[in-house]
């Protein structure tokens, strides 16, 4: 069902994901005894617990793990799941939010850079449809790309409604009953939304300079084989 | 003015996307994009839309051959990509983008956008419609015509104007004037012969010049399309009238005279536009007025050639009048048009306020065209019509010579003087009209063609003035080549005689070298190496 827009500019906003699907990106990373399992993917916070331990269950024996990480799976999503929930119920923040996302990640041989903005008001984006869009447009073949740009806008976003909440809940306590006007979100995680009046404002065109398309111009690299071998070192010497 | 006059771009959309104008933003997108255009936000206004839509369309536009990605698009604007991407997919469905690009070669696709798609596969997409270029003051003309011909023959293909060489000939001239000339022009060209065109152009030419000589910045846009295009349907369609219709016509108009929106009022299922044109297509010498001079209805086509004559034998010099005139009903309807074209030019600017109502008499008509000349062209044409109407109504000629001189003063003058005389004057009423009609004709024919005989004589002094421009700036470059030339010569001979010295003194320093002592050489080896 779609809201519409314009009804959510003056009221705050219920934490939720700022997507038409209010998924909850899920990011695993665990290792026991020499065996490391990375993975991300988006879980439906309105899916019963009971289906978590069934999914580690199967992705233990998809995968052929250890069983030892069926509970750390369950644990690691359930924990998850349980800090998204606590922020619900809450006041996220209120009037127009546009912030920009940016993306920076490597996935396989393909490595992709691009910025945009996204719209938190807008309830009927969706990041899954933008990465398949993306991956159309820009000739990527490779599958994983797209969920990955996907989960990578969705954690995004997850973060900044998690800012939300808690500046929205700071603003609250310092000053009651004057919240909303004077809203100014909190500057830390460098997701600050754009200034609206200055980007949208009469006297600006939403049509950005020639000079600046090559800024704003996704990049999408394929790298060697090698390329990839050192990078993938490089990563586990600094996880290690 | 210049960038307007620049060629036409044409771009062909889909049929269903024919509420597309750059100057205004259609319902179809209020409807799509509702949350630009409550107000709510900053983000998203109605300028902001525009603006999106505009640069996306543009941009594909650039290269309308390659398929636009929104990937592509989004880089270059400010804006939620969710929206944008939104606002790319509208565009596309609808056509305005895209629309000749090699569609997605995608199978797996889930046929979102090509339910509603056009696909150009082989030759143009049916149902094709041209649309304008932003900021072009006539673009309408050429859709004009392309819906046209889609009227004339089962839309399929492409089809180009059916009168191309009319336009290629005319085309500087007429461009200016194809939107708004448009009632009357589709007319004459939908009903008459190309002889007819020939009058209707030379007055148009005339038009066209003033035209220029006066400024015309009235806006065109889409709404003169939309009249003049559906004027024309009506022209084409519902001038079906029944018995019923006529008469109820007729009586309305003795009932109510010139008051147009009250006769179509009372005629209730024609419009305004329809019943003037029938009673102007009416034989209404006989009906209206009574005269039982004539035949009873003379060939129209006949009829045009006849006044076509005239015009142009009146407007070359105002005396030789046509001995096979036969005054056949249409020289009102004629004048009508004349008074539409003449009515069309804003640099009259006395006119306009009064011709600006298209209901307005034929006799204010003849009275203000004649108003434009000079007394003794009117007087001229006056005399020529009378002449010709004379001849062919075997009626004495003394019947207008009593009041020739205060006759020629009332022809140019209003209406109500008009009126004023009927009652004292016992000349039939229809020969008082045609002559009126005739004499305004050829009174604007010749100042028609004076207007084109001073413009051609300017645009020759302005070429003369051009070339010999262009000669005098040749001139000034061959003596500067010249001049260079000589310059070039000098430095030559000077670099000659440096190189000499420098080669002298070369030898002299090898010499001298030499001449020291040769082994010295060996001490600077270095040097060598």
């Amino acid at each position: 069902m779609k809201t519409p827009i314009s009804s959510l500019y003056r009221n705050p906003v219920k934490f939720r994901m700022p997507t038409a699907e209010n998924l909850v990106p899920i990011r695993l990373d665990i290792e026991i005894e020499g065996q490391r399992y990375k993975d991300a993917f988006t879980w439906n916070p309105s899916d019963p617990d009971s289906e978590v331990v069934v999914f580690a269950k199967r992705t233990v024996k998809d995968l052929k793990l250890p069983p030892a990480f069926v509970t750390q799976i369950a644990q690691s999503i359930q924990s998850q799941l349980a800090e998204f929930r606590s922020y619900e119920g809450q006041d996220m923040y209120a009037g127009e939010k546009i912030v920009p996302i940016k993306l920076d990640l490597r996935v396989n041989h393909t490595l992709v850079k691009d910025q945009f903005l996204w719209d938190l008001n807008n309830f009927e984006s969706d990041p899954e449809e933008f990465a398949r869009i993306f991956c159309k447009d820009m000739a990527i073949e490779d599958p994983e790309v797209g969920p990955a740009i996907a989960f990578a806008i969705r954690e995004q976003l997850y973060e900044i409604a998690i800012q939300s909440v808690v500046s929205a809940r700071e603003s609250r306590m310092s000053k009651k009953g004057r919240r909303g006007a004077e809203y100014t979100p909190v500057s830390k995680g460098g997701a600050v939304a754009v200034d609206l009046v200055k980007l949208f404002g009469p006297k600006s065109s939403v049509v950005r300079k020639r000079k600046e398309w090559d800024v704003y111009e996704p990049i999408v690299d394929l790298l060697s084989n090698e390329e990839v071998d050192a990078l993938e070192a490089k990563e586990e010497r600094s996880f290690r | 003015m210049g960038d307007s006059d620049s060629e036409l771009e044409l771009y062909t959309i889909p049929s269903s996307s024919r509420w597309f104008a750059w100057e205004e933003i259609h319902e179809t997108e209020r409807a799509a994009f509702r949350e630009f255009f409550d107000g709510s936000s900053v983000s998203r206004t109605p300028k902001i839309y525009k603006e999106y839509r505009d640069f996306i369309i543009n941009k594909y536009r650039e290269e309308p051959s390659r398929r636009l990605t929104f990937t592509e698009v989004r880089k270059s604007l400010v804006g939620d990509v969710t929206f944008l991407r939104k606002a790319f997919l509208f565009l596309q469905n609808w056509g305005l983008i895209n629309h000749a690009a090699p569609s997605a070669s995608d199978p797996d696709r889930d046929g979102e956008d090509d339910d509603c798609r056009v696909r150009v596969e082989d030759g143009a997409p049916g149902g094709i419609r041209v649309a304008a270029t932003p900021n072009s003051l006539k673009p309408m003309a050429a859709a004009r015509a392309a819906s046209k011909s889609g009227g004339s023959a089962a839309g399929g293909s492409l089809k180009l104007p059916p009168l191309a060489s009319y336009s290629d000939v005319y085309g500087d001239l007429i461009r200016q004037k194809e939107v708004t000339c448009g009632l009357c022009g589709d007319n004459i060209l939908l009903h008459y012969s190309t002889t007819l065109m020939v009058v209707f152009i030379i007055i148009r030419m005339a038009t066209d010049i003033n035209l220029r000589g006066g400024n015309y910045g009235e806006k065109r846009s889409a709404e003169d399309f939309v009249l003049s295009e559906s004027s024309e349907n009506s022209g084409k369609h519902d001038t079906v009238w029944t018995e019923g219709e006529t008469l109820l016509l007729l009586e309305s108009v003795l009932k109510h005279g010139d008051d147009w929106e009250l006769v179509a009022q009372s005629v209730q299922t024609k419009t305004k536009l329809d019943c003037i044109s029938k009673l102007i297509e009416l034989p209404f010498g006989e009906l209206m007025l009574g005269s039982a001079h004539r035949n009873t209805n003379s060939n129209s086509a006949n009829g045009i050639m006849n006044n076509a004559k005239q015009v142009q034998s009146s407007s070359s010099d105002g005396q030789e009048n046509s001995k096979t005139n036969d005054q056949s009903p249409d020289l009102p309807k004629e004048n009508e048009q004349n008074g539409d074209v003449v009515k069309e030019s804003p640099s009259k600017r006395q006119r306009v306020a009064s011709l600006s109502d298209s209901s307005s008499s034929l006799m204010n008509q003849v009275g203000l065209i004649s108003n434009v000349v000079d007394p003794h062209i009117t007087a001229a044409a006056a005399d020529a019509a009378v002449s010709a109407l004379c001849d062919e109504n075997l009626c004495p000629r003394d019947i207008f010579d009593v009041e020739e001189d205060e006759g020629l003063e009332t022809e140019r003058s209003s209406l109500s003087e008009m009126d004023h005389r009927c009652p004292k004057d016992d000349i039939p009423l229809t020969l008082r009209v045609r002559a009126a009609t005739a004499t305004a004709l050829g009174a604007a024919a010749a100042r028609a063609k004076l207007l084109a005989d001073q413009e051609y004589r300017e645009i020759e002094h302005l070429v003369a003035t051009i070339i010999e421009a262009q000669i005098e700036k040749l001139q000034h470059k061959v003596k500067h080549f010249d001049d260079l030339e000589l310059l070039m010569e000098k430095e030559h001979a000077e670099m000659e005689s440096l190189k000499d010295s420098i080669s002298t003194e070369r030898i002299d320093v090898l010499r001298r070298t030499f001449r020291s002592e040769i082994t010295r050489w060996k001490d600077y080896s270095y040097v060598k190496s």
